[in-house]
This record gives structure tokens, C-alpha cells and sequence, in this order.
């Protein structure tokens, strides 16, 4: 009995020493959701695959590196990123103001919008004419949001009073405004046309209100994230992603999910 | 229940992870619980109100927090720790794996402590005083008289502590760690179908404890054979 | 490394705000689920197989089973039938705080029964076989005899059970309710500090659990008068 415990916790421990590989080409560990569709995703066999990864394998194969995943809720992407869980981070982060005071990111590979989707029976009004926001219109009816995300940080500055329930994910919110729990949703415009919109169960449901792509809160789009204090690292991402924009390579992995270009073109 | 048959592959990887996870979590459950009893029957006061900061801290938080806590905060903690001992490391991180399971063996390590300890005091004196009249040293008597009778006594109360541990991995999924419960919730807007993941899930943990209860009692009727009565 | 022992301090006041939420989900949960276990404990030691085997059944699924899967299903579960959402139980079912109540009553009834039959059957046969032969009733036996001693020896178990229940509230924060660890992990997010705002959290719950511990304390000397010399 005694042995077998020994041996037991022999086992243990030296699973936990080798547990990290020690390896000669340059590994970036990368943090992300993974339960992002399309833009980093794990598909039916198991591949993650999306804009947000062809990015960053693509940056990391010019910066002669190897990628590295771990997958997180996306509220807890930031907090382990700055735990040092993992050095850079490509979910679809907005850069913005707030979160850049706790670290940088690299230039923008994405554009950043939100927008409501709301049951085509409910005929939700949420902004007038020249799409001010109509906040007597938000009395009653409940907002689905991502916890973290950049919708959240919107609504505390507009519409404070909104009855707002946060989510860990995307896919319990779909399930929610389909059950009627929620009565609108704020997300990625973009991405919920291609998962839910154009979908047979997305057939009841619409965008209401204009897309919101107010800098203050949405950034100037989406960046991979990293750590402050790792200027070396950050130029040559940004030298990559900007190569990357000029031949063409950003357009061509737009295309592989949107019949029109995602990142900023300027 | 046909939607649910592609995802099977999936699910069984994540089964896997379970297993692994727990199998991990209970050997340093046990390593914590034996270190605890030791400490809190050591007669030692610094070592007992170690040990019982311990046990008060890890059974009175929600396992979810110290989850989350030992997730976020030890690569902290430990790259801390680390650049004391050498100061070029640039951090030392945790998958969520083993955060996982060191996170769960300590709050079950907390309950294993008392447990343990109980087990202990339950052995008869007699038993000791007779090994030292033999001539066991202090570890001989440790190690061939008052652990196995210990295992014997705590063994019950300590299986409970085993189906614990499995059903707490089912919160990992929460730091990110792809085991059963992570496949449920991507798949369940897939199918459409959460009820029918779920359930999956739920029969999953119920097979796995089932396991177990029939284990320790086969291991309690071994344990016991000397004590059973010629008809 | 910095540890910002002021940001604990900080953001307790906002973290309390919580602690309603988790009080009432705990007391409405812990009073339901006790009530039904006393039904539950006499059908699970009924000497009737068809009575006892349900009992059993649903005893072994709720303890055996993780208590989040058993919160999603209620909460995300239930809402995929089209049944229930027609049904005039969806205002009800669609409030987390409800679904919470329900998972978390159904849990603490299964594991209270076993409590209360552990209880039950502890009572020594002798106190009983003296009822019997003084001419009490089956009725005044059971509520005269082994009610009042199987409480006295539930206690130590039930106790466990409140602080058990207490740290499974946690749990509503992952159907989208405020409670303490919801509102922690909501400040989280905007502040990116997780260790120091979950230990914050982490130090309401020990105190809340130290409540109850006291709580526990004072039953046990109220019940044991009777062996104090």
C-alpha cells in the first residue's frame, strides 16, 4: 500500500516537472476564446481555426515562431494574459483607452462594431432617426452582453440603467434571446449575421438600431494584446501585421469567412 | 439523442481529462490530508494552527473561488517566488490542468485532514504501545501499524472525499480546461439541445461515482476480512 | 509582484452587495429543501420497496451528480422545450434566482434525507423497545422518541450541510446571477485584478461561514442540556 502511494506520488511529481516543454524554436504562447465563431473557433474535429488564429499563426510563422493556444472564458482572457498565463492574446480585443492603461496591443487587424439583434416581433426601437440612443426605450426589457467585452463598457456609459445580464459566452446568449429569457442582444455584428442571422433558427430575429463604432468604447479595432513591457516583441508583430495588410494576406483570410474585407483599411 | 452522436468523440476526450485530473487531485488530496493530521496531532501549536487556518480557509470558501483564485493568482505567486530564487526567469505559468487539480486536492485535502486525523486517534493505543515494546522505531510504527489501521477506519468518510473530487472537476471548465462540461456548452448551441449535453454530462459523473462506490466497498470488505466472524 | 491590499479593501462594499442575494438563495433553498428531506428520509426508510426504490433513486442521481450540472440543466436545460416555455410555469423558470432556488432545493433534499435517515436510524433500539413496552402509540413514539434524539444527532452533519450549501451559491453567479461571485467576477473584468477582488470575495464567505458555525455551536449545547452536569 505504502509502495504503490510512493510510487503514486513519484508519478505525480515528475509529470509536473516536465509538464513544461522546453523547446529551441521561439514558442508565443497565445490566449484566446475559442468559442468565437468565426474568428477563433475549434471546429466539429477539434482544429481551432478563425480569422483571429490564421492572424496570429501567420504572424508568428513571419516572426519565426511557434503558436501555442490556451483557451479561456473571454472575461478572463486580460486577467491571465497580466498573470502571465500566456504573453499575447488574439480573441478579437478591442484596443481600447481602458484597457490600455493595463496594457498594449499591436495595431489594429480588425474593425470593431457592435450592434442589437432583437425577435423581428418584438419591433424594439432603441434609437431615433439620426440614431441617438433612446434611453427611455431601454426601461424593461433585458440586454444580453459577453462579461468583459467592450458592449459592456458602452452600456455603462450610455444607458447605465439598462437591466443588463452578462454571460460567460456567446452561444448561452444565442440559446437565451431564442428561449425569450432575453429580449436583445449586443454583439459583433458581423459574426452574428454568419452564425445566427442567416441561420434557419436566426430566421425570427434582426439587427435593430445602427452599428456603434464609437471609438471611446470600441476602440479603433481589434489588436493582438500583450503584456506592457515588451517593446522588442510588440514592433516586430506590428511590422508583421502591417506586411501582412500590404500583400494582401489580411484580405485574402477576410475572405474565408466574409465576402468583404474585416480589417481596417486606411 | 441522434444529435448527440457526433459530439461523442468529443465527449470522451473530455472524459479522459476528468479521469486525469482527478487521478492527480487524489494523490495530493492524500498528501495534504496526511500532512494536515500529521501537523494538527503533532502536539506542535505553530504546526496544529497552520494546519487549522488551512482547514477553516479551504472548507469555508466556495470551491469556484479557490478555483479561480489558484488559477489567476498562482502565476503570480509563483513567478514571484521564482524570480527571488533566479532573477532572468520571466514567468513560470500554470496550465489549467494542474491549477486545476492542486486547487481541488486542497479543498478536499482540507476535509481528508479531519478525516485523517479522526482515523488516527482511532487506532488503539494498545497497538502502539505494543510495536515500541518491540522494538519498531517511530516510523516502523508509522508506517506498519498506524497507517494501514488508519486507511481502515478513514476509509468511508475518505471515499466520500474521492466522489468529491470528481464532481468538483466538473467546474474546470470555467478556467478554460476543455474536459466534459467545456463540450457541453459548445455543442449545446450547436444542437440546439443543452438539456440532452447536459444530461450526458450527468450520466457521465454519475457512472464515474458509481465506480467508486463499488471500489471502496470492495476495498472495505478487504480491509475488514480480519475482522469477520466465523459463523 | 504587486499585491494591491488596498483594492480588497476597495471593493468590499460593492462585493457586499452581494451578500443578499446569497443569503436569500441559501435561507429559501436550505428551508424548502429540509422540509421535503423529512418527507423524503421517511419514504427512503419506508419498509415498502415501491416507495423506498424512487426514494433511492433520486437520492443516489443528486448526490452523485456535480451540483453545476445539476444548476444548468434546470436553468438552460429546462428552457430548450418548447413545452415548458408555453407552459404557465415560464415566468417562473425564467428567472435565474428561481432556477437557482429549484437546483440548489433539490439538491439540499437529497442530501439532508440522507442526513435525517442517518439520524433516524442512529437512535438506539433499546429507547424504543421501553416506548413500546410503556404503551406509547407508533405515532407518539417516533414523535416523542426518535424525532427529538435524531435531530440532536443531525446536527454535526446538517451543519455541514448549511456551509456546503452556502459555498454551492456560488454556483448562481454562472446563470448570470449578482451574487457575491457574481458581482466579484464582474468587477474583474473592469479591473483586472483577480486575486485581489476574489480573496475579497473569498473573506465575505468565511465570515458568513463563521455565522453559521456559531449557529451550529449554540444548537448543539441547546440540544446536549441534558448531559450537562
Amino acid at each position: 500500500m505504502l509502495k504503490s502511494f510512493i510510487a503514486a506520488a513519484a508519478l505525480a511529481v515528475s509529470a509536473f516537472i516536465a509538464a513544461p516543454v522546453v523547446q529551441a524554436q521561439e514558442v508565443l504562447k497565445v490566449g484566446s476564446e475559442c468559442t468565437y465563431f468565426p474568428f477563433n473557433f475549434r471546429d466539429v474535429d477539434g482544429k481551432l481555426k478563425g480569422y483571429d488564429i490564421d492572424v496570429a499563426d501567420e504572424v508568428a510563422k513571419r516572426l519565426n515562431a511557434k503558436t501555442e493556444y490556451s483557451c479561456l472564458k473571454f472575461d478572463g482572457l486580460i486577467p491571465a494574459l497580466l498573470a502571465g498565463q500566456f504573453d499575447l492574446i488574439a480573441a478579437s480585443l478591442s484596443i481600447t483607452p481602458q484597457r490600455k492603461e493595463r496594457m498594449d496591443f499591436s495595431v489594429p487587424y480588425r474593425l470593431s462594431i457592435g450592434q442589437f439583434v432583437a425577435p423581428k416581433a418584438k419591433k424594439l426601437q432603441l434609437f431615433d432617426a439620426s440614431n441617438n440612443v433612446l434611453k427611455q426605450n431601454f426601461k424593461g426589457i433585458r440586454i444580453g452582453l459577453q462579461r468583459g467585452t467592450t458592449y459592456d463598457s458602452w452600456f455603462q456609459a450610455i444607458v447605465p440603467e439598462a437591466q443588463v445580464v452578462r454571460y460567460e459566452t456567446v452561444e448561452q446568449m444565442y440559446l437565451e434571446i431564442k428561449s425569450g429569457r432575453l429580449d436583445a442582444i449586443m454583439t459583433n455584428p458581423m459574426k452574428t449575421y454568419l452564425e445566427f442571422l442567416s441561420k434557419p433558427d436566426g430566421a425570427g430575429f434582426e439587427v435593430v438600431g445602427p452599428q456603434i463604432t464609437d471609438e471611446k468604447y470600441f476602440g479603433t479595432g481589434a489588436g493582438i494584446g500583450i503584456r506592457k513591457g515588451n517593446e522588442a516583441l510588440l514592433k516586430r508583430i506590428d511590422t508583421a501585421i502591417l506586411a501582412m495588410k500590404a500583400d494582401g494576406t489580411l484580405d485574402k483570410f477576410s475572405k474565408l469567412y466574409f465576402p468583404f474585407a474585416i480589417y481596417p483599411i486606411n | 439523442m441522434s444529435v448527440v452522436i457526433p459530439w461523442l468523440g468529443q465527449f470522451a476526450k473530455g472524459a479522459v481529462v476528468v479521469l486525469g485530473v482527478a487521478l492527480v487531485a487524489l494523490v495530493l488530496t492524500i498528501v495534504w490530508g496526511l500532512l494536515g493530521a500529521a501537523a494538527k496531532l503533532s502536539g506542535n501549536r505553530i504546526a496544529g494552527a497552520i494546519a487549522d487556518a488551512y482547514t477553516t480557509v479551504f472548507r469555508g470558501t466556495p470551491e469556484l473561488l479557490v478555483l479561480l483564485i489558484i488559477y489567476f493568482g498562482s502565476a503570480v505567486t509563483l513567478t514571484w517566488i521564482g524570480k527571488q530564487l533566479d532573477p532572468s526567469v520571466r514567468f513560470i505559468n500554470i496550465p489549467p490542468f494542474w491549477a486545476g487539480a492542486v486547487a481541488i486536492s486542497l479543498i478536499v485535502g482540507a476535509y481528508a485532514t479531519e478525516t485523517f486525523r479522526g482515523a488516527f486517534l482511532g487506532v488503539e493505543r494498545g497497538q502502539v504501545e505494543a510495536a515500541r515494546a518491540l522494538g519498531l522505531s517511530s516510523s516502523q510504527t508509522f508506517f506498519y501499524v498506524r497507517l494501514p489501521q488508519m486507511w481502515r477506519l478513514a476509509l468511508p468518510t475518505f471515499g466520500n472525499h474521492m466522489i468529491s473530487i470528481v464532481k468538483d472537476t466538473a467546474l474546470l471548465s470555467v478556467i478554460g480546461l476543455e474536459e466534459i462540461m467545456y463540450v457541453a456548452e459548445r455543442g449545446m448551441t450547436m444542437t440546439n439541445k443543452p438539456f440532452t449535453m447536459y444530461a450526458v454530462v450527468a450520466v457521465f459523473y454519475l457512472a464515474f461515482v458509481s465506480l467508486i462506490i463499488i471500489a471502496v466497498a470492495r476495498l472495505e470488505k478487504r480491509l475488514n476480512r480480519h475482522l469477520v466472524r466465523a459463523r | 509582484m504587486s499585491f494591491d491590499v488596498a483594492l480588497i479593501l476597495q471593493s468590499l462594499p460593492q462585493i457586499l452587495e452581494g451578500v443578499g442575494l446569497t443569503v436569500q438563495l441559501h435561507l429559501i433553498s436550505l428551508a424548502a429543501g429540509t422540509l421535503l428531506a423529512v418527507g423524503l428520509a421517511l419514504l427512503r426508510i419506508s419498509p415498502n420497496p415501491a416507495l423506498s426504490w424512487p426514494a433511492l433513486v433520486y437520492i443516489y442521481v443528486f448526490r452523485g451528480t456535480p451540483m453545476l450540472v445539476q444548476v444548468a440543466i434546470v436553468y438552460y436545460g429546462l428552457a430548450q422545450f418548447e413545452m415548458v416555455r408555453n407552459s404557465p410555469l415560464w415566468p417562473t423558470l425564467r428567472e435565474p434566482f428561481w432556477c437557482a432556488i429549484i437546483a440548489f432545493t433539490l439538491n439540499v433534499t437529497a442530501y439532508t434525507a440522507e442526513i435525517l435517515r442517518g439520524g433516524i436510524q442512529g437512535v438506539d433500539r433499546g429507547l424504543l423497545e421501553a416506548g413500546k413496552s410503556l404503551g406509547l402509540s407508533a405515532w407518539h413514539r417516533f414523535t416523542r422518541i426518535t424525532i427529538p434524539i435524531a435531530m440532536r444527532l443531525s446536527i454535526p452533519a446538517y451543519g455541514n450541510e448549511m456551509i456546503s450549501l452556502l459555498k454551492g451559491t456560488a454556483l448562481a453567479s454562472m446563470i448570470t446571477m449578482y451574487d457575491v461571485t457574481g458581482v466579484a467576477r464582474t468587477i474583474v473584468s473592469r479591473t483586472f485584478a483577480p486575486y485581489e477582488i476574489f480573496i475579497s470575495a473569498a473573506l465575505v464567505y468565511l465570515a458568513l461561514t463563521w455565522v453559521i458555525q456559531q449557529g451550529v455551536k449554540f444548537a448543539e449545547r441547546y440540544f446536549n442540556r441534558h448531559l450537562r452536569k
